[in-house]
């Protein structure tokens, strides 16, 4: 019972740094009109962004999680107008290779060219390992509550943004048709660009959570971390924002869950056969595509 | 009797890589009017409206709005100074609700609209009923009314209209055309590109038709639709 609460909690935080990242995906995926497989990297590198500047400033928390923050929102606007030509025709698979060009150059640069491609740790006072409430083997850490309220703060936050406001309207209305969208006068190029600028800065926030919970990082972690964004974008159905968010916490769960319950590294075979069976079974995801 | 120009078009060529969509359209529309396009499809009605409203980009001659040339102007420019298009297939956002089509309609507005959707709300009482209902769960008729008002919620100066009529049983046809009138009794100005050319020149006032992207023949409706060749091509024997 201690294994599963413990396994439960750890589980929870990974999910909801998951759902946050799934949001910043669907959201250029719908709204920029692109397959944007190099988000999760972007993520990570801003997580080394941190790391440096935690280094540099002798471990300045403040002074890092606005490293990584600003640097989500920087990269992602930068990758803007590379991806403009392709969105505007429409092109998503030419947008799913560029965006496999950029993953693999800022793969090799944290490789490279950061800390000799050593992997990178974070200090102990950024994750927060003191714990809070023990039950037996059993604790929640500060890190754990650290991460799930930031993320359904975040989360909230979006869903606002999404459903409450004037922007949020043009944002749907350009993910549901383009050309009603610019017919009615949305400007384009502005809302894609602002966009990129809100997943960006999801994802410098998902980057500090990531920080936090895993303790680490390497530069195989944006490999790792996109292929599982888009599996559990594809599980929900593609651009399905909310579906996402259960999908997500879905990975998370059955992750944590194979990894306490069942031999070795077969956490990931396990996960990624489910979302096999329900492409099989319903082709545009759980949800449908869409939201 | 003196009427301002509201649009006024020289000699405008459109076209997509190889296809010459409109090959040297000029025309004027007058305040208050009803201006209908008529023509087969494939004629280059819709290349016009669009091309008008900046989402499809002049090659060649001039789009003057309220004596501002728009040729290069972007769509969102175009929209905020006064013209809508309530295109072909009515383009409504099926999974947002009525009053968010609504105010989408006035996205380019950011004050307050609600003095606007209470006067749509009045015209269109249907709209009212289904406000917080999804547009994608309206009916055609329904729809093509949600494309009007969303259209009339720009506060246009100018309403171009594709196709309307498309796709509507025969009594909303006659119950559009109607609607139709009474906005531009209501002081609107309306270019209505139609392939239902007989009821559109019944409603309009002056008309141009289109065939394989030129203006083969312009005038007062009436004159247009005795004129024996529109008959033959796009009316039908029947009228």
């Amino acid at each position: 019972m201690e294994v599963f609460t413990a396994q439960l909690i750890n589980a929870i935080a990974l999910g909801s740094i998951y759902a946050l990242l799934v949001i910043g995906f669907n959201l250029l995926l719908v709204v920029g009109g692109i397959f944007p497989f190099a988000y999760s990297h972007i993520v990570v590198l801003s997580m080394y962004m941190c790391w440096i500047v935690l280094r540099i400033t002798g471990d300045n928390l403040i002074l890092g999680i606005l490293a990584g923050i600003l640097s989500g929102t920087a990269l992602s606007l930068i990758t803007e107008p590379i991806f403009r030509p392709l969105a505007k025709r429409g092109a998503v698979l030419s947008s799913f290779i560029v965006a496999m060009a950029i993953s693999m150059i800022i793969t090799d640069i944290m490789s490279k060219r950061i800390h000799g491609g050593v992997v990178i740790s974070f200090p102990l006072t950024l994750q927060g390992k003191e714990a809070l409430i023990t039950f037996g083997i059993a604790t929640i850490t500060a890190g754990h509550i650290a991460t799930i309220a930031g993320s359904i703060i975040a989360g909230i936050g979006f869903f606002y943004l999404l459903y409450r406001t004037r922007q949020g309207r043009a944002f749907r209305a350009m993910g549901q048709s383009p050309f009603a969208a610019r017919l009615l006068g949305i400007p384009i190029v502005k809302t894609s660009i602002f966009a990129y600028m809100i997943a960006g800065f999801l994802g410098g926030i998902s980057s500090i959570l990531l920080a936090m919970s895993l303790g680490s990082a390497s530069a195989v972690l944006g490999d790792n971390l996109a292929l599982k964004v888009m599996a559990v974008a594809l599980f929900a159905g593609l651009g399905n924002i909310g579906g996402g968010l259960v999908a997500a916490m879905v990975l998370g769960l059955a992750e944590g869950m194979a990894l306490a319950y069942l031999p070795g590294e077969w956490y990931q075979a396990i996960s990624f056969g489910m979302i096999m069976v329900i492409i099989m079974i319903k082709p545009k995801g759980l949800f449908g595509a869409m939201a | 009797m003196v009427r301002n120009n509201i649009l006024k078009i020289e000699n405008l060529h459109v076209s997509y890589g190889p296809v010459r969509a409109l090959r040297g359209i000029s025309l004027e529309v007058y305040e208050g009017e009803i201006v209908v396009l008529i023509g087969a499809n494939g004629a280059g009605k819709t290349s016009l409206v669009e091309s008008i409203l900046g989402i499809t980009p002049a090659e060649s001659g001039r789009i003057i709005f309220m004596g501002e040339d728009i040729t290069q102007k972007k769509t969102e420019h175009i929209v905020a100074s006064g013209i809508c298009l309530i295109p072909e297939g009515r383009g409504i956002l099926p999974l947002m609700s009525v009053m968010e089509n609504l105010q989408l309609g006035a996205h380019h507005y950011k004050g307050d609209i609600s003095e606007d959707l209470n006067i749509i709300y009045k015209s269109f009482p249907v709209l009212k009923e289904r406000t917080k209902q999804m547009a994608g769960t309206l009916s055609g008729g329904e729809q093509q009314i949600l494309s009007i008002a969303r259209g009339l919620m720009s506060r246009p100066k100018l309403m171009m209209m594709d196709e309307p009529s498309l796709g509507l049983a025969p009594v909303l046809v006659k119950e559009l055309f109607e609607i139709i009138v009474n906005l531009n009794k209501a002081g609107y100005t309306i270019l209505l590109s139609e392939q239902n050319a007989r009821k559109a020149l019944q409603c309009g006032h002056r008309g141009y038709v289109f065939e394989t992207g030129n203006i083969v023949l312009s005038g007062k409706s009436g004159d247009l639709e005795k004129d024996i060749r529109v008959q033959h091509a796009y009316i039908g024997s029947a009228l």
